[in-house]
């Protein structure tokens, strides 16, 4: 992609922007529809219908409130710190959309092909927790600090077991490039990480049930890095009323709300690339049957779309179905149950790798 | 002018500002989250460099550990709704001739040095070539520190389970 | 440790469960009803907007009294001898105009108190309850069919009448004083 627009226009920086913008659109596009179909999704598991009121089925319900959102007035309250509390939004977004910028959506098309890919974006994420409690403390309200800290507190823990599952199929690859990640998983699901890997043989039936411990456990962890129901202490409604976006509204809103959506995409792309085979299709290419090499990378494009999305309807399966769980539950679950299990599953997965 | 040496100056610029405010902004909180930036641009000039592995590590280490450390750390011990812990000038003379000596040596060394600046050619990946350095050339300040954080670890835990007793 | 692998797999175990919960409820048919779309039977006797039947009012003035809001307003005047009233459906003869009869929505709670006093049964619910308004002083419902002009008419009416009564009576009470002479001085 960015190959093609250099040699198209011959400019470095165009190029690049166009490169971006794809990305960028991806994470508005999923706030969008992601919205909607939260939104349906929750009503249907909970028997009701949801927004149907504007268009078909209410299919421009999301369009309606980012319109009502941009008429928005900017209500800010007069004892926060002004500077921190413009910043914030900000700087929470750009940590989320910094992570698409190693995230391959096709062979075609990734934002930087930089060796270090999964490592970078474990490492940028941290930008939003800075965010976050930078939004928590300029508010200077007692709900959005606590909200805050404990986002913080959440996100730091559970970056420890997704870390270390990642760490062991970074050793299992022998790579930390997302593309490699995806490249190594190739076409038809029984290569995907989840069965196995692509290596036939012995190793491949012995990987399968610690794979699928590494999946949950980096699936948990990940939802709770995001912060979404189970784990929504730190914006849970009926203690925090918002956490830490409590004081902002109109577009300052927004930005955060297209952060969490962005993020959800982004966890399910990395969920999608570790284990379940990236970009490629689980069943073949059309292109390659019928001999067009160039539908190839459309059709990569709409696989990891399709799986990114089968990931973000997962997540919010498990809101509309489970309760929020405890600040100490949270706690124990993750430093009393996922570390331990990915601690012992990184060195199984190592002594079966040696095999 | 090049492109990248715009993004070097930028990376430089956003280093050098943030890290002026640091040290002269009065709020505590504020000069914690212009370490952030500072940070960052820091991590911006590693890429730069060619140092992909170390910048990503910058961040991570940093930005998502230590920064957050001491965001935690000021606000659990700041009064949270007005900033009270304000940073202040003491001991002028000391402090400055103490910095103009340090200075001074820093400058010393650039000067002095024989700096080889034979345009290299910068590598794609380093994590190779730093695993096997850490891991040949390297193991016993690996292994040293490995020991370190592990003594830190159990310390923590055990200052942790005292207060039970 | 037995116990803290059986509580893991209990844990994943149960929030399988509680997917394949949800996961049903995604296809069985949602209970929404599109409320403007679709309207609800209403159940009999239920209770709604006032009306009242004007042609049957005889202005007894018990529905106001029995409304616990006061929300109705009633305003009466007699009609004069020879003038005809009307009967009511059920054959009570009407004795009184009915100038004002006022319910105010606002106010009303729907208790439905107002409805079992009526001798004539003219105020009774109805199933209408979608009459929202911009101004509080729409709900202001006026039952009277009676128009400005003869609502003056019967006023003076009555008025002329009284009048006429008190100028009777006063003629018929001064008359004796006038018709006795005065008691002389004996």
């Amino acid at each position: 992609m960015y190959q093609y627009f250099y040699n198209l226009l011959g400019n470095e920086i165009a190029a690049t922007l166009i490169t971006a913008a794809v990305p960028l659109v991806n994470v508005l596009l999923v706030a969008l529809i992601g919205v909607y179909l939260e939104r349906k999704v929750s009503a249907h598991m909970q028997d009701r219908l949801g927004p149907m009121r504007t268009g078909w089925h209410g299919v421009f319900q999301t369009v309606a409130d980012f319109i009502k959102m941009l008429q928005k007035e900017d209500a800010v309250s007069t004892e926060i710190d002004k500077k921190l509390y413009n910043i914030a939004p900000v700087l929470v977004f750009t940590g989320t959309f910094a992570a698409y910028a190693a995230i391959p959506f096709s062979s075609q098309l990734i934002g930087s092909e930089a060796e270090v890919g999964i490592f970078y974006v474990v490492a940028i994420s941290s930008l939003v927790v800075a965010g976050i409690l930078m939004a928590g403390w300029s508010s200077n309200n007692k709900y959005s600090l606590l909200g805050a800290m404990r986002s913080a507190a959440q996100i730091v823990s559970y970056e420890i077991p997704t870390a270390i599952v990642i760490l062991s199929m970074v050793m299992l690859t022998g790579t930390l490039s997302l593309d490699k990640f995806s490249q190594m998983q190739t076409a038809y699901f029984w290569n995907w990480n989840i069965f196995g890997g692509a290596e036939l043989g012995l190793v491949k039936f012995l990987l399968i049930p610690f794979m699928v411990v590494g999946f949950i456990i980096v699936f948990i962890s990940t939802l709770a890095e995001v912060n979404r129901t189970p784990f929504d202490i730190p914006e849970a409604e009926s203690e925090l009323v918002a956490g830490y976006f409590t004081e902002y509204c109109g577009m300052k809103w927004a930005m955060f709300m297209l952060s969490e959506y962005g993020n959800m995409f982004a966890v399910s792309a990395i969920v999608t690339i570790l284990f379940f085979g990236g970009y490629q299709s689980p069943v073949g290419y059309v292109g390659d049957l019928v001999g067009a090499d160039w539908m190839i990378p459309l059709e990569q494009g709409f696989w990891f779309l399709a799986k990114g999305w089968f990931f973000i309807f997962v997540q919010m399966w498990l809101r509309w179905t489970l309760p929020r769980l405890r600040v100490d539950q949270l706690m124990s679950l993750c430093w009393k149950y996922l570390i331990p299990y990915a601690f012992v599953n990184l060195i199984i997965i190592g002594f079966i790798s040696l095999i | 002018m090049d492109f990248y040496n715009i993004v070097f100056y930028l990376f430089a610029l956003i280093t050098v500002v943030s890290a002026a405010f640091v040290v002269t902004t009065k709020n505590v909180i504020h000069s914690a989250f212009f370490l952030l930036f500072t940070f960052f641009g820091v991590a911006g000039i590693y890429v730069l460099l060619g140092a992909d592995f170390i910048a990503v590590v910058q961040i991570m280490v940093y930005v998502g550990g230590i920064l957050i450390l001491l965001l935690f750390g000021v606000m659990l011990t700041n009064k949270i709704t007005d900033v009270e812990i304000r940073t202040g000038t003491i001991h002028l003379l000391p402090a400055a001739i103490g910095v103009g000596v340090f200075m001074g040596a820093l400058i010393a060394v650039m000067v002095w040095t024989n700096w080889k600046s034979v345009p290299t050619e910068i590598p794609l990946t380093t994590t190779k070539t730093l695993g096997n350095l850490l891991i040949t050339d390297y193991v016993l300040i690996f292994e040293l520190l490995g020991i370190l954080l592990l003594i830190a670890l159990i310390g923590a835990a055990s200052i942790a389970r005292r207060d039970k007793e | 440790m037995k116990q803290y692998f059986k509580d893991t797999w209990d844990g994943i175990w149960t929030v399988l469960i509680g997917m394949k919960i949800t996961f049903k409820h995604l296809f069985t048919p949602a209970v929404t009803i599109q409320y403007p779309d679709v309207k609800v039977k209403l159940p009999d006797r239920v209770r709604n907007r006032l009306y009242v039947n004007i042609d049957d009012c005889i202005g007894c003035d018990q529905c106001s009294r029995a409304c616990p809001v006061s929300c109705i307003e009633i305003e009466t005047v007699k009609g004069v001898p020879g003038e005809d009233l009307g009967t009511t459906s059920n054959g009570k003869k009407k004795a009184l105009w009915v100038t004002k009869f006022n319910i105010d929505f606002a106010k009303c709670c729907y208790c439905q108190l107002c409805v079992f006093p009526c001798p004539t049964e003219c105020i009774y619910m109805t199933d209408i309850y979608e009459f929202s308004e911009y101004d509080r002083n729409n709900f202001v419902y006026n039952f009277s069919a009676l128009t400005k002009e003869e609502i003056n008419q019967k006023k003076t009416n009555f008025e002329k009448f009284q009048a006429e009564k008190e100028a009777q009576k006063a003629a018929a009470a001064a008359k004796p004083k006038t018709d006795t002479p005065p008691a002389a001085p004996n």
